[in-house]
């Protein structure tokens, strides 16, 4: 009997086989590695608390011993260094007595903000002969067109009293809350240089960086993990026996230890000397440490506090 | 002056960097870690600890002091090896990884070879046949990262007690790297099976707690439970089935002699010793009730304990002989009770789903093991004597019976799959992470840890 073979089913048959059987062998394969990322912890502050970290520090190390100087000159102290530098202080004074008061005056006589703490690690040896000029001058202008004001009324009583006076007092008593714009100072904010005998571009006395300096979340973190591959830590039964074991490290650039890890203090039992001693292998088997030389001057001597209170 | 330009940039705006470092070392400021970021104490850097590792430790065969004893040397370094393995708390690394060969333990080793390959604790050792024909055992335990020799010691023996050396040996390596007592150097009594499910003869077995040295102390005739060491004298106590009544039995395992422990009407069970040894601690059955009832080993006087119309059984000392733990069912279900071991009001410490029965008092005293029957399993557990930090530590089938290492950190049990297999023992560690079968001859039950025998 003959087998009438369609050769569409076949070549079909054939076809999916191979197809199948490609996707078998092709899609069994192992699944791609990913590799682990290193995790950072991670902490939800509140505004205050991030306040608190980049705060500065008086007591913090010194990184700049110069105050700051803008340009060569004798030394001439600052109380706001904020604002642009101008020559020459912008002091407005008019002496010939205005007709009306201007309102734009007022200002001058406003003191400039209050001194900011960069200011008051500077030195302040000398006095403020700048400040003080602008003083009198700003005084006496206004003074003195009171006192015209108050005697031009009575010379001319007839010819030009009657209108604009009534106006006068009522711009001064009555508020209207659509021209406080021009009351303020349109003017930018204008300082002294700062000057010194060499030129210094760093504002602040201390550390730029506040108490955000404390960069031990990166690098403690770093070598963290790293101690921790070595780190066989003892069986310390079912209860924690809360142990806290500090040694003292110093580290060379390259990371490998500069001495033998000093331990502070000793354990009290058994199990803080086993522990202690898990800590001292760790430390010593997992050099070098692999940290960030920016921070080299941070990790080159710290306190690794082995222990098991979760931060 | 570019470069300037950027500095001056910095006091005002701290760079993004700068503001994630610092909300995240605030974790670190907030965690108390840090005392005094500046100053003269170095920054202080918390390590939270990980999960605990096995450490890792080569223990190279011992060497040969004379040819002849190569074997003896291999020996004991296997058993030694084998201790720490089964605790948990070891990794022992595979000899053919070794890069050092170990032919003089008076010189300190290459500790560089042995960081190569990992080890952080190195055992070396030396096994020398003294003329006299004792055998002469040394060991060194060193710290591969500091170099340093841990501890070291020396040992003269009859040859035929290498494997007791060997335990010794392992005690000392596990009490100096875990800050524990060893408990190597113990025993084991348990009731050994063999024979059909239906006609299962039982003996009373004695073994080394590794399950080498297996010795045989009944003829199994007849049908022995529940043996217990004494802590203080090679004796035991069990509970056989002769005759009439099941009795409790006292028995020396030197020298084989036996008596049964007081004459009471009707049948005597589940006894067991006081923490000095002088005293015998069981229930007497009264009828469908069982009471404690304490009786002194020399005057032969029989104290009650209990008087209740239930079953009160498997009572157990706490190591200061201050209290007794037991199993009650005065409030209905099996529970477990504390009591002065004067006799007094018993208190309930067990309170889960199910009943809790054959309670043990840990060497330690801080815990007691019980075994847990509910939801169709049986439990091995532990409980602090105030009732507190229920622990299960592992479930199936059928699990009963624990017993205490001498240092209370393992528990042994048996096990019973069902149908025609029968039991083997097991340990576990109070962690419940480290369960290890003992090997044993037959199946086996009942085991009784011995105290440390030196």
């Amino acid at each position: 009997m003959k087998v009438k073979v369609d050769k569409t089913l076949v070549a079909s048959v054939a076809l999916h086989v191979l197809v199948i059987g490609w996707g078998l062998v092709s899609f069994s394969s192992k699944a791609f590695e990913s590799m682990p990322e290193e995790s950072l912890p991670v902490d939800v502050i509140s505004a205050d608390q991030l306040a608190h970290v980049t705060a500065g520090m008086k007591t913090g190390k010194k990184e700049n011993p110069k105050p700051l100087a803008e340009k060569v000159a004798e030394a001439r102290p600052v109380d706001d260094a904020v604002g642009k530098i101008s020559e020459k202080p912008p002091v407005v004074t008019d002496a010939s007595p205005p007709p009306t008061p201007k309102v734009e005056e007022k200002p001058v006589e406003k003191k400039p903000d209050p001194p900011k703490p960069v200011a008051e690690a500077k030195p302040k040896e000398e006095p403020k002969p700048i400040e003080k000029k602008p003083d009198p001058p700003k005084v006496d202008p206004i003074a003195e067109a009171l006192k015209k004001e108050e005697k031009k009324p009575p010379p001319k009583p007839v010819a030009q009293a009657a209108p604009p006076q009534p106006p006068k007092p009522k711009t001064e008593r009555s508020f209207d809350q659509t021209k406080i714009a021009a009351l303020l100072d349109k003017r930018d904010p204008t300082r002294q240089a700062i000057a010194g005998d060499t030129l210094n571009s760093n504002a602040a006395l201390g550390l730029s960086h506040g108490k955000a300096a404390d960069n031990s979340a990166t690098w403690g973190t770093m070598f963290q993990s790293q101690v921790e591959r070595c780190w066989k830590k003892p069986f310390g039964g079912i209860e924690s026996q809360n142990p806290e074991i500090v040694f003292d490290i110093r580290l060379k650039r390259d990371g490998t230890l500069e001495g033998a890890p000093i331990p502070e203090g000793t354990p009290a039992t058994p199990y803080l000397r086993v522990y202690q001693e898990s800590a001292l292998r760790a430390i010593i088997e997992c050099q070098p440490y692999n940290l960030p030389a920016a921070y080299f001057d941070e990790w080159k001597y710290f306190a690794p506090v082995f222990t098991d209170h979760k931060t | 002056m570019t470069q300037k330009d950027g500095l001056r940039e910095i006091p005002f705006r701290p760079s993004r960097r700068q503001i994630v470092s610092g909300i995240a070392s605030l974790g670190v400021l907030t965690g108390g870690g840090v005392r005094h970021a500046f100053g003269q104490a170095p920054k202080r850097v918390p390590i939270p600890e990980g999960d605990f590792v096995a450490l890792p430790i080569a223990i190279p065969n011992f060497v040969a002091g004379t040819p002849a004893d190569a074997e003896v040397g291999a020996g004991v370094t296997q058993v030694i090896t084998n201790n720490l393995k089964r605790s948990g708390l070891f990794n022992p690394i595979d000899p053919a990884a070794y890069i050092e060969h170990i032919t003089n333990i008076d010189t300190a080793p290459q500790f560089a070879n042995w960081k190569t390959i990992n080890a952080q604790a190195l055992v070396t050792g030396r096994m020398t046949r003294q003329p006299d024909g004792r055998l002469k055992a040394e060991f060194r335990l060193w710290d591969v990262a500091t170099g340093q020799q841990l501890t070291g010691q020396q040992y003269f023996t009859s040859p035929e007690y290498w494997r007791r050396i060997a335990h010794i040996i392992s005690d000392q390596i596990y009490e100096r790297l875990t800050g524990e007592k060893g408990y190597f150097d113990s025993r084991v009594v348990f009731v050994d099976e063999s024979g059909p499910a239906l006609r299962r003869v039982k003996r009373l077995a004695l073994m080394d707690q590794d399950g080498a040295n297996v010795r045989y102390l009944t003829k199994g005739s007849d049908l022995v439970l529940t043996p217990r060491f004494s802590p203080s004298t090679q004796e035991i106590t069990y509970m056989e089935f002769g005759q009439g009544d099941p009795r409790v039995y006292l028995l020396n395992i030197e020298t084989g002699q036996r008596e049964i422990v007081g004459n009471f009407p009707g049948m005597s069970f589940s006894p067991r010793f006081s923490p000095d040894g002088q005293r015998i601690v069981m229930s007497l059955q009264q009828g469908g009730n069982s009471n404690l009832f304490v009786m002194d080993l020399r005057s032969k006087s029989t104290t009650r304990l209990t008087d209740t119309p239930a079953i009160d059984t498997s009572p157990s000392y706490a190591p200061d002989g201050s209290r007794l733990c037991f199993e009650s069912d005065r409030g209905g279900k099996p529970q477990i009770y504390v009591m002065p071991a004067a006799g007094g009001p018993a208190q309930r410490i067990s309170f889960g789903d199910g009943s809790y029965s054959t309670p043990v008092w840990s060497p330690r005293g801080d815990y007691i093991a019980f075994t847990k029957q509910g939801g169709g399993q049986f439990s091995i557990g532990i409980i602090k004597p105030d009732g507190s930090g229920e622990r299960i530590l592992t479930s199936s089938f059928h699990n009963e019976g624990p017993t205490f290492a001498p240092n209370g950190r393992v528990l042994m049990f048996f096990r019973d799959p069902g149908g025609n297999d029968g039991a083997s023992l097991f340990t576990v560690d109070i962690s419940g992470r480290f369960e290890q079968r003992v090997p044993t001859p037959g199946f086996a039950s009942d085991p009784a840890w011995s105290p440390l025998l030196s």
